[in-house]
């Protein structure tokens, strides 16, 4: 359960400023690591900034996000929000300068099908990757294992996520049960799903408990549809008492909903000049050697051809 | 033992499961084919290693290990010269460095240490304490003895309980026999109607069986346990040592899961939260499963952790 749960005691923060630290201390780490192996040709704006950083990794959620609706079979929810739990809680501690996203989204959603216990064949897998052939295929594939490791290492080996799905089913429940006031709990559903599939796109996962998140899913949607709850939150939550545990239920909701407003998907322009940006890098730190001996080492998986010359996997290729 | 070959004939062990291996004094084994044929041609050399043998020195062997059964052999003949006993020593230092030393012959003689040095020695320690070597010998002789004697008795014991239930088997088939032949002649000879004569029949037949169920219930009183302990003997036995320590007081596990209280699994159909579950399907239910247990499990995920606030 999340009370005693690895995500409770490691991965909840306090506020929004200290998870922007850590990605700001993982773009400074990469930074500094360059600089000191004392690569020459480059200045400091060929390096990204923390915004540009942002953009791409909103990029890239949003493809993910595409590529595990348009998955077949068809993923569960709660293994999509866990590959985008592991893609977020990775490029918390690393840049994306460092790893690719590309790479990285999908090994997330790999070891999140294999974690959920959502039965995929790796060549079933990157079968659902249409623009590529065979070939590429098993190319995709082969970086994909390369990675699983590292990704593991990097989500601190904490693998188990709880998404506020089963909360948001836990609740209406309840409140068919205990709160017949509300004639229709299931009226609140669509928009209360809407609510939890956006706030997945958001850092709200790093900050709240996933029982929060699914009682502001369901607390929204109800005032949306003009229903009040106070008296359930009064009542069979047991909050009458505790005026204090109250209040700051209603501050967290509200700082929720906040940060849920503040989304916006990045603009075209701003992210094709990203990329760009970010593939002169790629291909100028020339890391993808090392990338490639990461992980397998200890089988003597080392003997392998450093694939400087071919290109890894062009954007377009993906969905 | 499939996995051994025999070194000479390769093939025979693996095709003949009953062939067994013999081991010589060299510490290699032949099957018992090989061994006549070494022995027909008069050649007495070992096939693996050249050393000068003879029939008489080929045993079967015991061990799947060849050199288990080499080492075996040499601690007989060792001990049979080294056959002090722990009360011929002053003390434990003594009989402890008495054993090593035999441990060390053993050892030199199996694995060719040193082999000329050794036999040396044994023949000196040989010479030096005949006659104690003989005592021992004979004192070891006289225990085996009593030792075999008791096997003996115990052997002829079990024998003499399996004749005498034979026995009483037999006497109560022929009393059953005798009863049934009774009936017949009386059938034939008596004035007595048919139906009384089986109701006696039946009479007697089951006094017989209840004779013979007895029987077999009554036990042998016997005064002696079978560890040999006289029965009504008193052995005496330390105290057991009294351990006092605090006394266990059982305090219910508790889980905080920061939340609003979870009914339990068993009262959720009674509260009705049953009804707003989809009901388990006839092959659920073969499982073990059931509607509550989903219920459960989502009303607890939904309450754990509501009331965690990081600020």
């Amino acid at each position: 359960m999340f009370h005693n749960s690895s995500q409770g005691k490691y991965w909840i923060w306090k506020n929004e400023d200290e998870i922007e630290q850590k990605r700001c201390k993982a773009n400074l780490k990469f930074r500094n690591k360059i600089l000191e192996s004392g690569k020459p040709g480059l200045s400091e704006s060929s390096f990204m900034e923390r915004h540009e950083e942002d953009v791409l990794f909103r990029h890239y959620e949003r493809r993910m996000m595409d590529f595990c609706n348009a998955f077949k079979p068809a993923m569960p929810k709660s293994v999509v929000g866990t590959a985008i739990m592991y893609f977020r809680r990775f490029f918390l501690f690393n840049s994306i300068m460092e790893y690719h996203p590309r790479i990285i989204m999908l090994t997330c959603a790999y070891l999140s099908c294999k974690v959920d216990e959502f039965n995929v064949s790796s060549t079933q897998f990157v079968g659902n990757l249409l623009q590529e052939t065979p070939a590429g295929q098993e190319r995709v594939l082969e970086q994909i294992l390369e990675f699983e490791l590292l990704l593991i290492q990097q989500l601190k080996f904490h693998l188990v996520v709880h998404n506020p799905y089963r909360p948001m089913e836990g609740l209406l429940i309840d409140l068919k049960t205990r709160y017949p006031a509300l004639e229709n709990p299931e009226s609140l559903r669509k928009s209360a799903d809407d609510f939890l599939t956006q706030a997945t796109i958001t850092d709200a996962g790093l900050l709240f408990p996933p029982s929060q998140i699914a009682l502001t899913a369901i607390l929204t949607s109800a005032s949306r549809a003009g229903l009040s709850m106070e008296s359930y939150l009064n009542e069979c939550l047991g909050m009458k008492e505790d005026k204090e545990t109250l209040a700051k239920m209603y501050e967290s909701m509200r700082r929720m909903k906040t940060i849920l407003k503040k989304y916006e998907l990045p603009k075209p322009e701003e992210v094709n000049t990203c990329k760009k940006k970010l593939e002169r890098i790629h291909a100028e730190f020339a890391t993808s050697s090392n990338k490639r001996k990461r992980g397998y080492e200890e089988d003597g998986h080392v003997t392998k051809e450093p694939r400087l010359t071919e290109e890894i996997m062009s954007d377009e290729d993906m969905s | 033992m499939d996995d051994q070959g025999c070194p000479r004939c390769k093939t025979t062990k693996y095709r003949n499961p009953s062939l067994k291996l013999m081991v010589n004094v060299c510490g290699h084994t032949l099957c018992e084919n090989c061994v006549e044929m070494l022995f027909v041609r008069g050649s007495g050399n070992c096939v693996q290693c050249d050393t000068p043998l003879r029939k008489s020195n080929f045993r079967v062997q015991l061990f799947e290990d060849p050199a288990v059964d080499k080492e075996v052999e040499i601690r007989k003949k060792v001990l049979k010269i080294y056959n002090k006993r722990d009360f011929d020593f002053p003390g434990l230092r003594e009989y402890n460095d008495f054993l090593e030393q035999v441990e060390d012959i053993v050892f030199n003689l199996t694995n060719n240490i040193d082999a000329e040095n050794t036999k040396l020695r044994m023949e000196q320690y040989q010479k030096e304490n005949k006659d104690l070597i003989q005592r021992n010998k004979v004192k070891l002789s006289r225990e085996h003895e009593d030792l075999e004697e008791l096997l003996l008795q115990e052997q002829q014991g079990n024998e003499q309980r399996r004749l005498d239930l034979l026995q009483e088997e037999q006497r109560q088939l022929q009393a059953k026999r005798k009863n049934k032949q009774a009936l017949l002649d009386e059938l034939e000879k008596s004035q007595l109607p048919a139906t009384i004569l089986l109701a006696q029949h039946k009479v007697r037949a089951a006094k017989l069986e209840t004779q013979i169920e007895q029987q077999k219930l009554a036990v042998k009183p016997t005064n002696l346990f079978s560890t040999g302990i006289h029965m009504r003997q008193t052995v005496s036995l330390q105290p057991v040592p009294k351990i006092e320590e605090v006394l266990y007081k059982y305090k219910a596990l508790h889980v905080e899961t920061y939340g609003p209280l979870v009914p339990e699994l068993e009262q959720l159909g009674r509260l009705g939260y049953l009804n707003h579950v989809r009901a388990a399907m006839p092959q659920d239910t073969a499982g073990g499963y059931t509607s509550a247990l989903a219920c459960h499990r989502a009303v607890q995920d939904a309450f754990s952790g509501m009331f965690v606030f990081k600020r």
